[in-house]
C-alpha cells in the first residue's frame, strides 16, 4: 500500500483535530491555524488525485484494518480527489475574501469558534467526498449541519439567528428522511457499505422483490439530500441563510455546502442504488421537473429582489435546479454536466457573493441596488468581478458558466423525452439570468453625480483583490480549458461504478 | 439615334440647372432660357423621331437582366408628338400665368425635367426603362403639383405621391414576373408571352396583368384609385394641371397600352376575367367621373372629374381590344390631350384675369374674354362628342369598336354609358358657355370690362383648340395611320 | 494574420483609452490611422483569402475558436471594413458634443474588431462567442449618454440580445450533436443519418435559432430594443444599429441558414413556411411603425427593422438566388441606410433637432445633407437607377424563381413596405424642401451644412448608392459567386 492512500484519512482527521485545537486557541492564531490546514488539505489532495490518475483506478482504505461490516472504508477515485482539492481552493478563496468582514461583522471573542467550525465543515466535507459508508456519510451530514447552522448564526443579529433557526429545521428534516432512507436500505440490504448495498441492491432489483420500498427508499434519500442541497420546492431557508451570514459563511454555503450534498447524492445513485436502477425509477423525473422549476423560479424570485445579496441567493436557488435538471436527465452526458456545473456555480457564486460584499461596503454597506449605483467605479475590483461573475452566470463564452451551458444543452439533445423542456428552460432561463445579472452590472456601472461615497484603492484591500483576481483566473480557466476537466469528470465517473 | 438620348437629357439637364443655379434678376432671361430650351427640345424630339428610324439603343444594365434601352416605334411617335405639342404650348401660356405665382425658377425646372421624362417614356424600349421613368416622373413631377405651397397644395401633392408610388409598386410586381416567365421586358407587338408559359403560369400571370393595370391605372385614374386626381390637378398652377390633367396622366394609359399590347398580347388577355373587370372598371370610372363633375361646383376640380372620366374612355376602348376601339382610343387620347390642355389654360386664364374659379360667378365671361371664351366652347363640343370636332371621330370609333367586339353584354352596354356620360359632359361643361354668353336679364353690363388675356395666353389655347378641330375635320390620314398600328399589336 | 486584423482594433481601442492624448487631434490621427491600417489589412487579407482554417483555440472536445476567410467573410467583413473608417471620421466631428469620448471612442474600436470576428469565424462556435461579445462589447455605447432612457435602452438592449443568443445556442447545440461538423460548409452540415426521425424536432430547432439569431435583426416580436437603442450618439446608431449589429444577426442567420442547417433539409418545410411568414409579418410592421414614428431617429430606426426583414426574406427563400438577394441587400442597405442615419446625425449635430415636424425648410438651408437624405431616400423606397432597386429586384426575382407562393405574398410585402417606405421617407424630404407658403425662414437663422469630416462620409456613400444603382452586374455577380460557393 503506498503512503498516498493514507492522505485522505489524514485530511480528515486533520481537519478535525484542527477544530478542536483552534477551540483553545485565539482568533488570530486560529485564523492562521485555518490557513495552514487548507494549504495542507490542498496539498493533499491534490497528490491524491495526482497518485489516483497515475494508476488509473480508486483505491479503498479500510479505516483501522478492520474489515467490513464492521469497520469503515474511505474510498478515492479520480473525482473525489478532484472534489476535494477543488473544495479546499474554494474554501481558501472565500476565507481569503471575506477575512476584512469577518473582523467587522463577529465579535472579536467568537472569531475562534468561526475557525473551529470551518475545520469542522471542512472535514464533514472531506467526508462526505470520500467515505464510502452510508452510515459515516450521515454521520457527517449531520456534523455538516451543526457547523453550517454555526456558520450562520456567528455573526449575531436577529435575522441570522432567525436564518438559522429555519436552516436547522429544514435541514433535520433533510437528515432525517436521508436516515430513514438509510434505515430502510439496511433493512432490505443488511448492509451499510455502499458497495456491499449495491450488491445487494441489484439482486433485489433483479429479482422483482420489495419494489416498492425500494422506491420509497430511494425517493427518501432523494428528497432528504434536496431539501438540504436547497432544490426548488425546498429552498424557502436559503435566500435568509445565504443573504444575512456574512459574506464567507454565504460564499461557503452556496457554494460547498449544498455541493457536498449533491455530491453524496451522486455518489449514492452511483455507488449505492446503482446508476440504472435509479434511473429506471421515477424518482428522477421528480427531480428533472423540480430542477426546471427551479431553474424558473429561482430566477423570477431573484428578479424581484431588491436586495443584491439576496439576488444572488435566489440565483443559487436557479443553479441548482440547473444541476438537478442534469441529474435528472439519467444519462452519464447530464451527470457529467451536473457535476461541472457544480464546479463552475462553486467558482462563480462564491466570486459574486465576494465581490458583492466588495460593492455594498463602498455604498455605505446598504444593499438595496439604488444605493448601489455607481459602485464599479468606488471599487473598481469588485466591479469587474461581479461582471465577470454574471458574465459567467449568464453563460457568455469565455467563463465557465458556458461550457456547463454547454454540456447541459449537449446531454439534453441525446434524452428524447426530456430534450424540449430541458432545451426550452435552458433558453428561458439564461433570458431571466441576464435580465437580473446585466440589471445589476448596468447598475453598478452607472455614475451617480456627486459620489456621496468613499471609494477604495488596490492598497486598501490587497488581499480581497488578489483573492478575487484568483476566482476570474479560476472562471477562465474553467470556461477555456474545459475539456481536460470534462475528461476527469468522465473518468471519475467512470470510476464510480 | 443618339437624338434620342440628346431629346431626353437635354431637358432633363435643363431643369437641372435652373433648379441648382441661383436666382435670376431679371425675369426676362429666365424666360429666355425656358422658351429656349423648350424649342431646343422641341427640335430634338422631331430630329429623334425623324432619324432613329427602328434601331434600339442600349444605353447602360442596371443589372445584366435589366438593360435600359430607347426605341422610337409608332406609338412613341403619337404619344411624343402630343407631349411636345402641349408642353411647348403650356409652357408659353406659363410665361404670362406663371407673373402671380411665386417661385418661378422652380416650377421651370421641374417643367422641363417632367418634359424630359415624358419623352424618355415615349422612348422607352423595355418594361424596365419604362418603370424607371414612371417613377421619376412621380417624383418629378409632385413639385408641381404642390407649387404653391400652401398646405392644401402640399396635402395633395402627397396624396399624388403616395397614390402614384402604390400604383408604381404593384406594376412593379407584375414585373417581377414577366421578367421570369416571360423571360424579357423589351417591348415587341403581339407580346413576349410564350404559348408555353401561358399555359403553366397562366393564372399567375392573369392576376399579374390585373395587378398591373391597376397599378398604371392609379396614374390614369382609373376606379377605384383615382381620388388622387381631382385633388392633385387643381390645386397646381393653371398650364401644370394643363399638362397633368393632359399628358403626365396619359403616361399611364401608355403604360397600359404598353403592356397589354406589348408585354402580354391581346391575344393573351381576350375573354379573360381580367378583361371583363377591366371593361367594369373602366366603364364605372366613366360614368363616376362625369358625375362627380356634373356636380362639382369649382372650375377646374370639374375639368379634373371630367379627365377622370373622359380617361377612362380611353381605358374602355383600350379594354374592348378590337381593332376600330383602339383605334377610337389612341384618337381620344390626342383629342383629349388637346383638349383638356385647352380647358385648363382657359380656365387658368379666368383665374389670372378676374380670380374666380366656381362655375356660378362665371356669369357673362363671354362678354369678357370672348376669344377665350369661344375656344372653351368649341373644345367643349369637341369633348362632348360633336362633330366636326376630334372628340367625335375618336367616340365613334369607340362605339363602333365595342359594338362590332361580339363581347357579350358589353358590346351595347359600353356604348350606352359612353352616350350617357357625353350628355353629362354637356351637363358639365356647357353651362360655363351659357352662362357666359347670355349672363340672363339681370346681368349688370355696368361692371363689364374687356379682360381678354395677353397674347401669350390666347395663342397656346388657339394653337390646341384649331388642332382638336383639325383632327375632326381631317381624320382620315390619322385613322390611317393608326390601323396601320393597330393591326400590328391587336 | 487573421487573427490579427481582430485583435488590432481591440488593442488600439484600448491604447486610445490609456495613453495621454496632448490634444484631440492626436487621438483623431492615431485612431483613424490604426483603423485604416486595419480596413488595408482586412481588404488585403480578404483578396489574397488564404484557404487554410486558422484554428485560435480548442475549446472542449471537437470545438474550437477558428477563423477562415470564404465567400460570405468577404462580403461581410468587406462591408464592414469600408464603412468603418468613414464612420471613425464622422464620429470625431460628432462626438464634439458629447463627453467621456475615450470610453466611445475605445468600445467603439472595439466594436470593430469583433464584428471582424464575427465575420471570419469559422464556425457555428466562433461565431457565438463573437456574437455574444458584440453584445457585450456594444451595451456601453448605448448607454453612453448615461441618461435614464439610455439605460433603460441598453438594459433592453442587453436582455433582448442576451435572451435571443441562448435561443441561437440550442441550435449550436444541435448542429454539434447531428452535424457533421461545425464548421461552415454552404449546403449544410447535417449528418442525415443521425437526424433519422428527428426531422420535426430539428426544424423547431432551427426555428427557435432563427429566431434567437432573428433578436439581433430585430425580427418582430423581438425588435422593440433597436428604436429604442437609438438613444446613443448617433456614429453608433448608424454604425451599429443599422449595420454591424443588426447585420451580424442577419449574417449568423444565413449561416446559420446555409452554412449549418443547410437549405436543402429545410426547403419545402413548415418551418420554412414559419420563418418567412414571421419575416413578412415584419417588413410590413416595421414600415408601418415608421410612418407613425414622429421622432427621427427612431424613424429611421424602423425602417432598419422592416429592411433587415428584407434581407431575411432573401434568406428565407432558400435558393441560391435568394441568398444572393440578401446579400445584395446586406450590402446596399448597409450604404444606404448608414447614409440617412449620417444625414439625422448631422441635423442633430448641427442643430439639434430631433423630431420631423422640426426639420420644416431646413433643405434650403442644409442643401448637401438634405441632397443626400432625398438621394438615400428615393434609394430606400427602390427607385430605379439606385442601389435600393437593385437589391429589391434581386429579391424579387429569387421570390419568383422559387416558385413559393408565400414567397409571392413576400413580393407583395416588399412593394406594400416600399411605399410605406416612400411615405415616411418623402414626408420629411418634402417637408424639408416645401415648407409651406407662410413658413417664417427666419427660425433657421444660423443652420449651415456640418464640416468636411462629416461631408465627406456623406458623398462617398452616395457615389456608392448612385454607382450600384447603375452598375450592379459585377458585384452581383460577385454575390453569385459566393451563393454558389465559388469562394
Amino acid at each position: 500500500m503506498d503512503f498516498v492512500q493514507n492522505f485522505p484519512a489524514i485530511s480528515i482527521l486533520l481537519c478535525l483535530f484542527a477544530g478542536i485545537i483552534s477551540s483553545g486557541l485565539k482568533g488570530k492564531v486560529a485564523k492562521h491555524v485555518n490557513t495552514v490546514l487548507i494549504l495542507i488539505v490542498t496539498v493533499l489532495s491534490a497528490s491524491t488525485l495526482l497518485y489516483v490518475l497515475d494508476t488509473g483506478e480508486a483505491f479503498v482504505y479500510v479505516m483501522g484494518k478492520f474489515p467490513a461490516p464492521w469497520g469503515n472504508e474511505i474510498r478515492a477515485g479520480v473525482l473525489e480527489a478532484f472534489m476535494a482539492l477543488f473544495f479546499c481552493i474554494i474554501m481558501l478563496l472565500s476565507m481569503f475574501g471575506g477575512r476584512k468582514k469577518l473582523v467587522d461583522e463577529v465579535e472579536e471573542s467568537k472569531t475562534f469558534l468561526y475557525y473551529v467550525l470551518t475545520n469542522l465543515l471542512l472535514s464533514s466535507l472531506l467526508a462526505l467526498v470520500y467515505t464510502n459508508d452510508l452510515f459515516t456519510a450521515y454521520v457527517f451530514v449531520e456534523i455538516n449541519t451543526i457547523a453550517a447552522c454555526g456558520l450562520i448564526m456567528i455573526r449575531q443579529n436577529g435575522r441570522t439567528i432567525e436564518a438559522a433557526a429555519r436552516y436547522m429545521i429544514m435541514s433535520l428534516l433533510g437528515s432525517g428522511l436521508l436516515l430513514m432512507g438509510i434505515c430502510m436500505l439496511y433493512d432490505l440490504t443488511g448492509h451499510l457499505l455502499m458497495s456491499n448495498i449495491k450488491e445487494q441492491v441489484a439482486l433485489i432489483a433483479a429479482s422483482g422483490e420489495y419494489r416498492i420500498p425500494l422506491l420509497v427508499t430511494i425517493a427518501l434519500m432523494s428528497i432528504g439530500l434536496s431539501i438540504k442541497s436547497a432544490l426548488f420546492p425546498f429552498h424557502a431557508w436559503l435566500p435568509d441563510a445565504y443573504g444575512y451570514s456574512t459574506v464567507s459563511s454565504a460564499a461557503i454555503l452556496s457554494s460547498l455546502v449544498s455541493k457536498g450534498y449533491i455530491f453524496l447524492l451522486i455518489k449514492i445513485i452511483y455507488r449505492v442504488i446503482g446508476f440504472d436502477i435509479f434511473g429506471a425509477s421515477k424518482i428522477i423525473n421528480v427531480l428533472f421537473i423540480f430542477g426546471l422549476m427551479g431553474m424558473i423560479f429561482g430566477s423570477l424570485s431573484a428578479i424581484k429582489e431588491n436586495d443584491i445579496r439576496r439576488m444572488i441567493a435566489f440565483s443559487s436557488v436557479a443553479q441548482i435546479g440547473y444541476i438537478y435538471m442534469g441529474i435528472g436527465m439519467g444519462t452519464q452526458a447530464g451527470m457529467a454536466a451536473s457535476v461541472f456545473h457544480i464546479l463552475s456555480h462553486a467558482a462563480t457564486k462564491s466570486l459574486l457573493f465576494i465581490a458583492a460584499i466588495g460593492l455594498t461596503d463602498v455604498s455605505a454597506g446598504s444593499r438595496k441596488f439604488i444605493d448601489l449605483t455607481g459602485a464599479a467605479y468606488r471599487n473598481k475590483w469588485a466591479g469587474v468581478a461581479f461582471t465577470v461573475g454574471s458574465l459567467s452566470m449568464v453563460g457568455v463564452p469565455l467563463f465557465s458558466g458556458f461550457i456547463s451551458k454547454l454540456l447541459f444543452a449537449q446531454a439534453a439533445v441525446q434524452v428524447n423525452g426530456k430534450m424540449l423542456p430541458a432545451l426550452i428552460v435552458l433558453g428561458i432561463s439564461t433570458v431571466l439570468n441576464a435580465i437580473y445579472f446585466m440589471k445589476t452590472v448596468i447598475r453598478i456601472y452607472t455614475p451617480v453625480e456627486e459620489d456621496r461615497h468613499s471609494s477604495v484603492t488596490f492598497k486598501d484591500m490587497r488581499l480581497y483583490a488578489v483573492t478575487l483576481v484568483c476566482f476570474i483566473v479560476l472562471n477562465v480557466v474553467l470556461g477555456v480549458s474545459s475539456q481536460p476537466i470534462v475528461d476527469l469528470i468522465g473518468q471519475g465517473l467512470a470510476m464510480f461504478s | 439615334m443618339y437624338y434620342m438620348i440628346l431629346a431626353i437629357l437635354f431637358p432633363i439637364l435643363a431643369g437641372t440647372y435652373l433648379l441648382v443655379r441661383k436666382e435670376m434678376k431679371n425675369r426676362r432671361n429666365l424666360l429666355i432660357t425656358v422658351g429656349a430650351a423648350l424649342i431646343i427640345t422641341t427640335a430634338l424630339v422631331a430630329a429623334a423621331l425623324c432619324f432613329s428610324g427602328n434601331g434600339m439603343l442600349t444605353l447602360f444594365s442596371l443589372t445584366d437582366k435589366l438593360p435600359i434601352i430607347f426605341k422610337v416605334d409608332e406609338i412613341s411617335v403619337i404619344f411624343s408628338v402630343m407631349t411636345v405639342i402641349i408642353f411647348v404650348c403650356a409652357g408659353f401660356f406659363s410665361f404670362e400665368y406663371m407673373k402671380h405665382e411665386e417661385k418661378e425658377k422652380r416650377y421651370y425646372g421641374f417643367y422641363m425635367i417632367v418634359f424630359g421624362i415624358l419623352i424618355a417614356l415615349c422612348f422607352a424600349g423595355n418594361l424596365i426603362t419604362f418603370y424607371l421613368f414612371f417613377e421619376m416622373l412621380t417624383l418629378s413631377s409632385m413639385p408641381l403639383v404642390l407649387h404653391n405651397g400652401s398646405r392644401e397644395a402640399i396635402l395633395a401633392g402627397l396624396k399624388y405621391l403616395f397614390y402614384s408610388l402604390c400604383g408604381a409598386y404593384m406594376a412593379l410586381f407584375g414585373l417581377y414576373f414577366i421578367e421570369r416567365y416571360g423571360n424579357t421586358l423589351t417591348f415587341s407587338p403581339g407580346g413576349v408571352i410564350s404559348a408555353a408559359a401561358a399555359a403553366e403560369h397562366g393564372g399567375i400571370l392573369l392576376g399579374v396583368a390585373m395587378a398591373m393595370l391597376l397599378g398604371f391605372g392609379v396614374k390614369a385614374g382609373m376606379f377605384p384609385m383615382h381620388a388622387w386626381l381631382p385633388t392633385a390637378h387643381p390645386v397646381a398652377p393653371a398650364p401644370a394641371s394643363a399638362v397633368l390633367s393632359a399628358v403626365i396622366v396619359k403616361a399611364g394609359i401608355l403604360a397600359i397600352v404598353r403592356v397589354v399590347y406589348y408585354i402580354f398580347g391581346a391575344s393573351f388577355l381576350r375573354g379573360t376575367w381580367v378583361q371583363t373587370a377591366w371593361m367594369v372598371l373602366a366603364l364605372i370610372t366613366v360614368f363616376m367621373g362625369s358625375m362627380l363633375a356634373y356636380r362639382e361646383p369649382v372650375l377646374k376640380k370639374r375639368l379634373a372629374y371630367s379627365t377622370v372620366s373622359q380617361l377612362s374612355y380611353i381605358l374602355f376602348g383600350l379594354a374592348v381590344m378590337d381593332t376600330g376601339s383602339v383605334t377610337g382610343s389612341l384618337l381620344h387620347v390626342l383629342s383629349h390631350g388637346f383638349i383638356k390642355s385647352a380647358l385648363f389654360l382657359c380656365a387658368g386664364a379666368i383665374i389670372y384675369m378676374t380670380g374666380k374659379t366656381r362655375v356660378e360667378e362665371l356669369r357673362g365671361i363671354g362678354k369678357e374674354m370672348p376669344l377665350l371664351m369661344w375656344c372653351y366652347t368649341i373644345v367643349s363640343l369637341g369633348l362632348i362628342g360633336i362633330p366636326p370636332t376630334g372628340g367625335f371621330v375618336s367616340k365613334w370609333y369607340l362605339a363602333e369598336g365595342a359594338l362590332s367586339s361580339g363581347i357579350p353584354v358589353f358590346d351595347w352596354l359600353g356604348p350606352v354609358i359612353l352616350l350617357v356620360s357625353a350628355l353629362l359632359t354637356a351637363g358639365y361643361l356647357l353651362p360655363v358657355t351659357i352662362q357666359g354668353f347670355f349672363p340672363g336679364a339681370d346681368y349688370d353690363y355696368r361692371t363689364f370690362q374687356k379682360k381678354e388675356p395677353s397674347w401669350f395666353m390666347t395663342i397656346p389655347v388657339l394653337i390646341l383648340t384649331v388642332l382638336s378641330v383639325f383632327i375632326g375635320l381631317f381624320p382620315n390620314g390619322l385613322v390611317n395611320y393608326l390601323m396601320q398600328i393597330i393591326e400590328k399589336i391587336v | 494574420m487573421i487573427l490579427m486584423v481582430i485583435l488590432l482594433p481591440v488593442i488600439a481601442g484600448v491604447l486610445v483609452f490609456l495613453l495621454p492624448f496632448k490634444k484631440r487631434s492626436h487621438m483623431e490621427l492615431f485612431l483613424e490611422t490604426l483603423v485604416i491600417l486595419n480596413s488595408v489589412l482586412v481588404w488585403s487579407l480578404l483578396l489574397h483569402r488564404p484557404t487554410e482554417i486558422f484554428t485560435l483555440a480548442n475549446f472542449t472536445g471537437n470545438l474550437s475558436i477558428s477563423f477562415k476567410v470564404d465567400g460570405m467573410s468577404m462580403v461581410f467583413g468587406g462591408l464592414v471594413s469600408a464603412l468603418w473608417p468613414l464612420a471613425t471620421l464622422y464620429a470625431f466631428e460628432y462626438m464634439t458634443k458629447e463627453e467621456h469620448e475615450k470610453v466611445f471612442f475605445m468600445f467603439y474600436t472595439m466594436t470593430y474588431g469583433v464584428t471582424l470576428g464575427i465575420s471570419l469565424a469559422a464556425n457555428l462556435l466562433t461565431m457565438y462567442f463573437f456574437y455574444e461579445l458584440l453584445t457585450l462589447v456594444t451595451v456601453p455605447l448605448v448607454m453612453h449618454t448615461l441618461t435614464r432612457e439610455a439605460i433603460l435602452a441598453s438594459r433592453k438592449y442587453l436582455y433582448y440580445s442576451l435572451g435571443g443568443a441562448a435561443f441561437a445556442f440550442i441550435g449550436l447545440i444541435f448542429i454539434i450533436i447531428y452535424g457533421s461538423t461545425t464548421d461552415f460548409v454552404l449546403g449544410g452540415v447535417l449528418d442525415l443519418d443521425k437526424v433519422g426521425n428527428m426531422t420535426n424536432v430539428l426544424l423547431l430547432i432551427y426555428v427557435m435559432a432563427f429566431m434567437g439569431f432573428g433578436v439581433k435583426a430585430a425580427i418582430c416580436p423581438f425588435n422593440s430594443w433597436l428604436p429604442d437603442a437609438g438613444v446613443a450618439p448617433t456614429p453608433v446608431t448608424a454604425l451599429l444599429h443599422a449595420v454591424a449589429v443588426v447585420k451580424s444577426g442577419a449574417f449568423a442567420i444565413i449561416r446559420l441558414t446555409y452554412y449549418s442547417f443547410g437549405t436543402e433539409f429545410l426547403k419545402g418545410t413548415w418551418a420554412q413556411n414559419a420563418v418567412m411568414l414571421v419575416v413578412m409579418f415584419t417588413i410590413v410592421y416595421g414600415c408601418s411603425r415608421a410612418v407613425k414614428e414622429t421622432h427621427l431617429k427612431r424613424r429611421l430606426a424602423y425602417s432598419t427593422i422592416s429592411n433587415l426583414s428584407y434581407i431575411l426574406f432573401g434568406v428565407t427563400i432558400m435558393t441560391p438566388l435568394g441568398m444572393v438577394g440578401a446579400l445584395t441587400h446586406l450590402i446596399f442597405h448597409a450604404i444606404m441606410k448608414i447614409s440617412s442615419f449620417f444625414c439625422a446625425g448631422a441635423i442633430m449635430h448641427q442643430t439639434d433637432r430631433h423630431y420631423v415636424h422640426e426639420l420644416d425648410g431646413m433643405g434650403y438651408k442644409m442643401p448637401a445633407v438634405f441632397g443626400v437624405f432625398t438621394v438615400s431616400a428615393f434609394a430606400l423606397m427602390g427607385v430605379p437607377g439606385l442601389a435600393g432597386f437593385v437589391s429589391k429586384w434581386n429579391l424579387a426575382e429569387a421570390a419568383v424563381e422559387s416558385g413559393n407562393v408565400i414567397a409571392f405574398g413576400g413580393i407583395a410585402c416588399l412593394l406594400v413596405s416600399a411605399l410605406l417606405t416612400a411615405i415616411y421617407m418623402l414626408t420629411i424630404v418634402v417637408r424639408a424642401f416645401f415648407p409651406g407658403k407662410n413658413f417664417d425662414m427666419s427660425t433657421l437663422e444660423g443652420i449651415k451644412d456640418p464640416n468636411w469630416k462629416m461631408l465627406v462620409p456623406l458623398f462617398i456613400f452616395t457615389f456608392f448608392i448612385i454607382l450600384f444603382g447603375f452598375h450592379s452586374a459585377s458585384i452581383v455577380e460577385f454575390f453569385s459567386d459566393v451563393a454558389a460557393g465559388v469562394y
